[in-house]
C-alpha cells in the first residue's frame, strides 16, 4: 500500500533528475567547448607536446561554408600542433547575440569574423589581438595600405582584411534600351532614368530602404564623391552638418520621396534578384551579385557601371568586407594568429580561390588580383577592375551609435520628415554629443 | 480556530504535488526570476557585454528619462495598445459568439481557418502577411486596383505602417482568444437563453444580458493578457519593419533590443527594460482593480 502512495512522488523525482541531468548535460558540453581553446590543452598522444584546440567561428552557409570546413582540415592536417574547431550559425544571430553573449561570458572564440559595423566595439574592448607581429616576412607590404589602415586602431593592425566588395550600378541593359535611357552617368542622369523606367511592375532604381548598417554603407560612395564625411580624419569631430551631407541625403532620399526606389522589398537589397526577377531596372549592388547574376540570371541582360557622379564630382566607390579576426583575450593568440596568416596572408592560392571561386571580390593583395589577371577582366569584372577598383575607399568603421545617428538622419529624408540640411544639423548634434561623451 | 496538524496522508499529498511542481519551480527560477534581478543588477551600470561593467548608480534611469527615442518607443507602444487591444477584444468576442450559433463541419472548418494563423510559428504568419501586402505585387493591392485605388505602400509607409502591423497581429491573434472566449460561451446553461428566447428577448439583448455579463471573468483575462502581450510586441514587427520606416513602428522592445544587441547598452538596455516592466506591473494591477471593483458592484 505504502510503495503504492509513493509512486507519483518517485516518478516526479525521477523525472525532476532526467530534466536537470539533460539541462547540465547540455551546459558541459558548452563547457567542455568553451574551456578548450583557453586551457584544456588535450594531449595529442604524443605525451611531450601539447595539443591546442581553438575555436574558430563565422557565419558563412553552402558554398562559402564549404570552403572555411575544407580550409580548417587543411589545416588541422597540414600540422600536429593546433586544431581548430569551425563553427558557422546564421548572420543575425551571430552578430546580434552570439558573439556579444560569448565574449559577455567568457566562453568566446579564438578566431572570428566581424564585420567594419562592429569592428571598433570589439577593438576598443581587447576582444582583437595585434596581428601586426605575425605577417610573413614582405606579405604587409604587399597589402592595399587603405585596406589595413581600416583594420589599424593605434598603430596597431587588429584584423586581416581578405576581401574587399566594391559597389557600382547595375542595371537591366534592355529595360534601359527600350526605354531609349543611356546608361547614366551623373546624379541628375540617374534621377531622370528611375523617372523613365519606374512603372507600376518595375522599381526604377533599388536601394537599401531599411536602417541598419547595409543603408549607410550604400549611401556614404554618394557623399565622398563631393569630398564629404561623416567625421574627420582621425575620427574625433563631427562633419555631419555639411553642404556636402545634406546634398546627398536629398539625392538619396528623393528616389523614396518620388516612388522611384521602393520601400519595402521582397528580395533583401543586397539581392541581384530584383533586377533578375524583373522588377527592377537598376540597382546599386556590389561584386558579390556578379556570380549570382551569371548563375542565375543568365536570360537578363544584366550589366554594371560606375556610379554616377555629382557635378564636379570624383569617384569613389565603397569597399566592404569581413574580416579576420583574433580574440585579445585568448591564450592562444599565437596559434591563432598564425592560422589567420596561413589562410589570407600567405600562399596566394587559398586567397585567389576565396575571391574569384567561391564568391567574386577583391583581394587586399596586389599578388592576388595580378595573379587572377585573367578572372578579373571577365564579363561584369572588367568593369570593376577597369573603372571602379582604383576609387574604392574602406568602409568606415565608425561605432554603431554613429551608424544608427546617420541612418536615423536618412530615414527622416527618406520619408520626408526633413530636408538633407535639417537632418544633417540634427544629427550633428547627437553625432557631438556622442563624440564628447 | 487553531488548524490542526496535517494529517500525514495531507503531508503527503503536499509532498506528491511539491514533487510535481518543482521542475517547474526551478525552471521558472532559473530563466525568469534570475534574469529579472540581474537584469535589475546590470541597469545600475554601464556595460557593452565585452568589457568589464562600470558601477554608474542611477545614471541609466537619469539618461532614460531624457531619451526622446525611448519616450517616442513608448507612445508608440501605448498608440499600439490602445488600437489593437480593443480591436481584438471586440473581433475575438464577435467571431466566438457567430462561430457559437453555427452548427455541424462549417463551425469546425471556420475554428480551423481563425485558428490556422496562430497555429503556425508567427514569424512565418508575419512573413505571409509581408507578401500580401508587398507595394507592388502582394494581393491585397491587386484586389484594390480591381476597385480603382492606387498601390498603396503600407508596411512601407509612415502612416500606414503602424495601421498594418496591428491588423497583421490581429489575424494572428483572433483566433487564439476567440476559442477562450467559445470555450466560456460553451459553459453558458442553454436553458437561461431558452428562457429568454420564451419571454421575447432579441438576440441583442440575449448578449448583452446573458452572454457578456455571464463571461465576465474571461473578459477580464483576455484584457490583461492582451494588454501585457501588446507591451510585448516584438518579433512580428521585427520581421515586417525592423521599426521602420522612419521609426514609425518602433516600439519599446524593439527600441530595447535596439540599444542591446545593436549598440550593446546592455547597462542602459536592461534599465529600459526594467521601466517597461514597471509600466506593464502597474497598468496590470490598475486593470486588475478595475474590474474586482466591478465584480464586487
Amino acid at each position: 500500500m505504502q510503495s503504492f502512495k509513493w509512486r507519483p512522488l518517485l516518478i516526479a523525482s525521477l523525472l525532476a533528475v532526467l530534466l536537470l541531468q539533460i539541462g547540465c548535460g547540455s551546459n558541459n558540453g558548452g563547457k567542455e567547448a568553451s574551456s578548450s581553446p583557453s586551457s584544456s590543452a588535450t594531449n595529442s598522444g604524443n605525451a611531450s607536446k601539447e595539443k591546442v584546440t581553438l575555436k574558430f567561428w563565422d557565419f558563412h552557409t553552402e558554398a562559402e561554408q564549404k570552403f572555411f570546413e575544407d580550409l580548417v582540415a587543411e589545416y588541422n592536417q597540414s600540422q600536429d600542433r593546433v586544431t581548430i574547431e569551425y563553427s558557422t550559425s546564421n548572420q543575425q544571430d551571430y552578430t546580434t547575440t552570439k558573439l556579444p553573449t560569448a565574449f559577455a561570458s567568457g566562453d568566446g572564440p579564438d578566431i572570428y569574423m566581424i564585420s567594419p559595423g562592429d569592428f571598433m566595439k570589439f577593438a576598443k574592448s581587447g576582444l582583437m589581438a595585434d596581428l601586426s607581429p605575425y605577417f610573413p616576412s614582405g606579405s604587409k607590404e604587399d597589402f592595399l595600405p587603405a585596406a589595413l589602415d581600416a583594420v589599424t586602431v593605434d598603430g596597431k593592425i587588429m584584423a586581416l582584411p581578405y576581401e574587399l566588395e566594391l559597389l557600382g550600378l547595375y542595371y537591366n541593359e534592355e529595360m534601359l534600351k527600350n526605354a531609349n535611357v543611356e546608361v547614366p552617368k551623373t546624379w541628375d542622369e540617374l534621377l531622370a532614368a528611375a523617372r523613365k523606367l519606374t512603372t507600376d511592375k518595375v522599381a526604377g532604381l533599388v536601394l537599401p530602404p531599411d536602417k541598419g548598417p547595409y543603408l549607410n554603407f550604400i549611401w556614404y560612395p554618394f557623399l565622398w564623391q563631393q569630398g564629404g564625411n561623416v567625421l574627420s580624419a582621425d575620427g574625433s569631430q563631427s562633419t555631419f552638418d555639411t553642404p556636402e551631407v545634406a546634398k546627398a541625403l536629398d539625392f538619396y532620399g528623393s528616389f523614396f520621396r518620388e516612388k522611384l526606389a521602393p520601400s519595402k522589398l521582397q528580395f533583401g537589397p543586397w539581392e541581384i534578384d530584383n533586377i533578375g526577377s524583373k522588377t527592377a531596372a537598376m540597382q546599386v549592388l556590389g561584386t558579390w551579385a556578379i556570380n549570382r547574376a551569371e548563375e542565375n540570371f543568365a536570360d537578363v541582360p544584366i550589366k554594371v557601371a560606375p556610379l554616377p557622379l555629382p557635378d564636379g564630382g570624383k569617384a569613389a566607390t565603397d569597399a566592404g568586407g569581413w574580416k579576420f579576426a583574433v580574440n585579445g583575450k585568448s591564450k592562444h593568440v599565437e596559434e591563432a594568429a598564425k592560422f589567420v596568416m596561413w589562410a589570407f596572408a600567405d600562399d596566394p592560392a587559398r586567397a585567389l580561390k576565396w575571391c574569384t571561386e567561391i564568391k567574386f571580390a577583391y583581394s587586399p593583395r596586389q599578388s592576388v588580383v595580378d595573379a587572377g589577371k585573367e578572372i578579373y577582366s571577365k564579363g561584369m569584372r572588367q568593369v570593376f577592375t577597369e573603372q571602379i577598383y582604383s576609387s574604392a575607399i574602406p568602409e568606415p568603421t565608425y561605432p554603431s551609435e554613429i551608424v544608427d545617428i546617420v541612418g536615423d538622419a536618412m530615414q527622416y529624408v527618406m520619408f520626408g520628415k526633413m530636408d538633407g540640411a535639417a537632418a544633417a544639423k540634427e544629427a550633428d548634434g547627437k553625432i557631438k554629443s556622442f563624440l564628447s561623451k | 480556530m487553531v488548524p490542526k496538524r496535517p494529517s500525514a496522508r495531507t503531508l503527503r499529498e503536499w509532498g506528491t504535488a511539491y514533487a510535481f511542481l518543482f521542475p517547474n519551480i526551478i525552471g521558472l527560477f532559473v530563466f525568469v526570476f534570475m534574469p529579472i534581478v540581474y537584469a535589475l543588477y546590470v541597469s545600475l551600470y554601464d556595460w557593452n557585454a565585452l568589457s568589464p561593467k562600470v558601477f554608474v548608480g542611477l545614471d541609466n534611469y537619469k539618461d532614460l528619462l531624457g531619451d526622446k527615442g525611448w519616450w517616442r518607443s513608448v507612445g508608440k507602444t501605448i498608440t499600439f495598445s490602445v488600437i489593437y487591444v480593443p480591436l481584438l477584444f471586440v473581433s475575438s468576442l464577435l467571431s466566438a459568439v457567430l462561430i457559437h450559433a453555427l452548427r455541424g463541419r462549417v463551425s469546425g472548418l471556420a475554428r480551423t481557418m481563425f485558428l490556422m494563423p496562430f497555429a503556425i510559428t508567427s514569424v512565418n504568419s508575419a512573413i505571409i502577411a509581408m507578401y500580401l501586402l508587398d507595394p507592388r505585387r502582394g494581393l491585397i493591392n491587386w484586389i484594390l486596383s480591381g476597385f480603382g485605388v492606387p498601390s498603396q505602400d503600407f508596411l512601407g509607409s509612415t502612416s500606414q505602417a503602424m495601421f498594418c502591423v496591428v491588423v497583421v497581429l490581429l489575424w494572428i491573434n483572433v483566433g487564439y482568444n476567440m476559442i477562450i472566449f467559445l470555450s466560456a460561451i460553451k459553459e453558458i446553461p442553454k436553458d437561461y437563453y431558452e428562457a429568454a428566447h420564451m419571454d421575447g428577448a432579441k438576440r441583442g439583448q440575449t448578449f448583452f444580458r446573458i452572454t457578456f455579463p455571464l463571461i465576465k471573468e474571461t473578459n477580464t483575462f483576455i484584457l490583461i493578457v492582451t494588454t501585457i502581450g501588446s507591451f510585448q510586441v516584438f518579433d512580428q514587427i521585427m520581421v515586417m519593419t525592423k521599426g521602420g520606416p522612419a521609426g514609425a513602428t518602433e516600439v519599446s522592445v524593439l527600441y530595447i533590443f535596439k540599444h542591446a544587441f545593436e549598440l550593446l547598452n546592455m547597462g542602459y538596455s536592461s534599465a529600459m527594460a526594467f521601466v517597461l516592466f514597471l509600466i506593464i506591473f502597474v497598468l496590470s494591477l490598475f486593470q486588475l482593480k478595475l474590474f474586482s471593483r466591478d465584480e464586487e458592484r
